[in-house]
């Protein structure tokens, strides 16, 4: 029943189960105590009858003696009054009482009654319910004047009721029963108070619980009187600055400030990985930001707070940092030079005022600009090279037709001769106007080739008859060594001659007369290997990545000594690798060159 | 009157082309393939004008010339640059520093060339 009402209250709840179980005890403890009692009273009111009945035995023998039987009458009548027998008799040897206190029942037969038998040393007795039903114990105590028996003495006693034991414990009830419930209730209210804050926090954990859920959790603190209400105090203001806080936001706002979240350090991983440098700095030209690449640009792990400005004045960058006069917003641009691993790079610092919220500040942006600097330089040697290779043979072409039309004594064999010459300047524009075309084409992507079968015996032999005259020319020693079986193969056949023309031509140029030149054709692993090997210059170790660019020309003065477009080996590789095949070259400076066409045979295993 | 002239270039056709319209025009002339030998031919011979090649390789054209007017002999000698660059090239800052006579742009008329050591000539004399 308690348990089921919770609205109760935890303390109430508490002190009812106190209450329940100790009135219990005490009942008990009053039964017990009552059954033990009445025992104990009724022993003694037996104990004190038999001692006043051995007392009335003796004074009814002696008057016995004195007056016989007459006046035991009276003795008996005061002995019951006295000791608050129910009756008194003198039993004659006859079974008549001779004496009674009950005055009718005198000469009448004695009545023995029906009930349970007791016993007393010499006296003997029975305990029988009387006509209202009340428990009487009779004693008999035979009576005897010298060796004569005389009759029997008979008593009848109440049995001393429970109600009597009541009354007599009834005296010292305050002092048995008072105390225990005093102190019950002493343990009732101290209970009570010390489930007093428990009691709040469980009505208010009620409340909760019975609440729908989504509606804002309403908790208040406790008046403070124990560690348990300042915990839970605690508690309180806790959930509070956290409801107030974040959680108080919607979903919504939530979501927009997460993404918003998101945004910015997605931004900002985005800074920081470009591969172009990007640092901020603030008013004093302290960093304040500064991304992975600056460092890689630089060299130098910058961090946030060092000077970038003095930084970059010292690396020999003055001129953008020294002048204010950013004030038309416009980015200032520098260049630094750094020494790299195979060259100097260059990187472009661009220096632009920024409004930041937190104030002015400066926006640096470096990129490496090596590369752009690299292909200007090509580009510039490119047409330096294209000017002086077109104007070479034209200025011929001019100066021998300008000569054949002018002279008027002119002979014959002279005037062949310089057509001649004519005719082969037309043909070097011509071979360097396709060069041009072939590179462009490149570029566009447009450059095609023509698979035809080839029988690449003639092929090679088309390539040597072009190429013995230069060689006998320069005085070089030339030897090919082919293999006795050739493969038919699908080439383009004009444009990879050119190509052969053109690693052999470089062979012939590049290597001083008295040197060798060989022309190696082999078959392996199905593929078909054309060297060319010379013992000519060589090539600068360096100068190797770039040899197969466009329009690269060595350094070397050796090289540039000689005319040459920079376009045969670009062209020559392109074609090459539009064959599925791979040009590559081994070089040691003044020890020669070997330039290796690989090719692979299709259908050969 | 000294009809000698030194016609210096790496490229031999046009070195016989140019020879040959001199030699038509009544000089005598001397070839170098490069401006070293043509320094070396310069000092043994003394010519009355010099035509070269600009872009040559061992020694350009203007490095012969520089050189040339360090020796005393050539001076005021009439020099001729043949290029095939022109645009890159400032004229103003050659005569005004080298005493370049003239500037010849390839493609030029061999004629030209002529006519204009024919005319330096006839200024010296």
């Amino acid at each position: 029943m308690i348990v089921r009402r919770p609205n109760l209250g935890l303390p109430r709840r508490v002190v009812t189960y106190h209450l329940l179980f100790c009135s219990i005890a005490i009942v008990w403890l009053v039964v017990g105590f009552l059954i033990v009692a009445h025992g104990v009273f009724s022993a003694r009111s037996i104990t004190a009858c038999l001692s006043r009945l051995g007392k009335v035995t003796a004074a009814v023998e002696l008057e016995y003696l004195r007056h016989a039987e007459h006046s035991i009458h009276s003795l008996l009548v005061r002995a019951k009054n006295e000791s608050h027998f129910r009756y008194c008799a003198l039993e004659g040897l006859d079974g008549t009482y001779l004496v009674h206190t009950d005055a009718s029942l005198v000469g009448s037969k004695v009545e023995e009654h029906a009930g349970t038998e007791l016993r007393w040393a010499s006296i003997s007795g029975t305990r029988y319910l009387d006509q209202e039903g009340n428990p009487i114990h009779e004693y008999r105590v035979p009576l005897s004047v010298g060796d004569r028996i005389i009759g029997a003495l008979r008593v009848g006693v109440p049995e001393p009721s429970l109600f009597a034991t009541v009354v007599d414990i009834g005296r010292v009830a305050p002092l048995v029963l008072l105390i225990p419930l005093g102190l019950v209730v002493c343990g009732a209210l101290v209970l009570s108070r010390l489930t007093n804050s428990l009691s709040e926090i469980g009505r208010q954990l009620h409340q909760l619980a019975t609440q729908p859920i989504g509606e804002p959790v309403q908790l208040q603190a406790l008046e403070l009187k124990d560690a348990t209400s300042l915990g839970w105090n605690r508690a309180v203001a806790a959930l509070e600055r956290n409801t107030n806080g974040e959680l108080r936001q919607s979903v919504q706002e939530r979501l927009q400030n997460a993404v918003a979240e998101r945004r910015v350090t997605q931004h900002a991983e985005i800074l920081r990985s470009l591969p172009d440098g990007v640092a901020l700095t603030d008013v004093e030209g302290r960093l304040t930001f500064v991304n992975r690449a600056v460092a890689a640009l630089l060299g130098e792990e910058l961090s946030e707070g060092a000077d970038l400005a003095s930084y970059l004045g010292n690396a020999g960058l003055e001129a953008i940092v020294n002048p204010e006069g950013t004030s038309t917003g416009a980015p200032v641009i520098g260049e630094l030079q750094r020494p790299g691993k195979q060259s100097d790079r260059f990187i472009r610092v661009a220096r632009s005022p920024v409004q930041l919220a937190h104030g002015a500040g400066q926006l640096w942006c470096l990129r490496d600009v090596t590369q752009q600097k690299l292909s200007d330089q090509m580009r510039d040697q490119f047409i330096d090279t294209a000017t002086h290779e077109l104007r070479t043979p034209l200025a011929n072409i001019k100066a021998y037709a300008e000569t054949l039309v002018t002279c008027e004594t002119i002979d014959v064999e002279e005037q062949k001769e310089f057509c001649n010459i004519i005719n082969s300047e037309v043909t070097r524009l011509a071979r360097f106007v396709d060069d041009l075309l072939s590179i462009s084409s490149i570029e566009m992507g447009a450059l095609c080739i023509d698979r035809q079968r080839v029988d690449t015996f003639r092929m090679f032999t088309e390539v040597l008859d072009k190429i013995e005259p230069l060689m006998q020319q320069k005085q070089i020693a030339f030897t090919s060594e082919l293999p006795e079986k050739l493969p038919e193969l699908q080439l383009d056949k004009d444009k990879f001659v050119v190509v052969l023309v053109n690693l052999l031509g470089n062979a012939a140029k590049y290597t001083p007369a008295g040197g060798q030149v060989t022309f190696r054709v082999t078959i392996e692993n199905s593929h078909l290997q054309c060297a060319v090997i010379d013992s000519g210059i060589g090539i600068e170790r360096e100068e190797l990545p770039k040899l197969f660019d466009k329009v690269f020309r060595s350094a070397d003065p050796r090289v540039q000594e000689e005319t040459g477009t920079g376009l045969g080996l670009s062209l020559a590789q392109e074609v090459v690798r539009m064959h599925r095949g791979v040009l590559t070259v081994e070089s040691e400076l003044n020890v020669g060159s070997t330039f290796t066409v690989t090719l692979p045979i299709e259908g050969a295993k | 009157m000294n009809k000698s002239v030194l016609i210096v270039d790496d490229n031999l056709a046009l070195l016989r082309v140019t020879q040959f319209a001199m030699e038509r025009a009544g000089f005598q002339t001397q070839t170098a393939r490069n401006g070293r030998l043509a320094l070396d031919l310069a000092k043994s011979t003394a010519f009355a004008a010099v035509i070269t090649d600009q872009q040559m390789p061992e020694m350009t054209g203007i490095e012969l010339s520089r050189a040339l007017r360090a020796l005393p002999e050539y001076r005021e000698c009439p020099i001729f640059l043949l290029t095939a660059k022109g645009l890159e090239l400032e004229l103003s800052r050659l005569r005004e520093d080298l005493g370049i006579n003239g500037v010849f742009c390839k493609p030029f008329s061999p004629l030209a060339v002529v006519k204009a050591v024919e005319d330096s000539m006839m200024t010296c004399a």
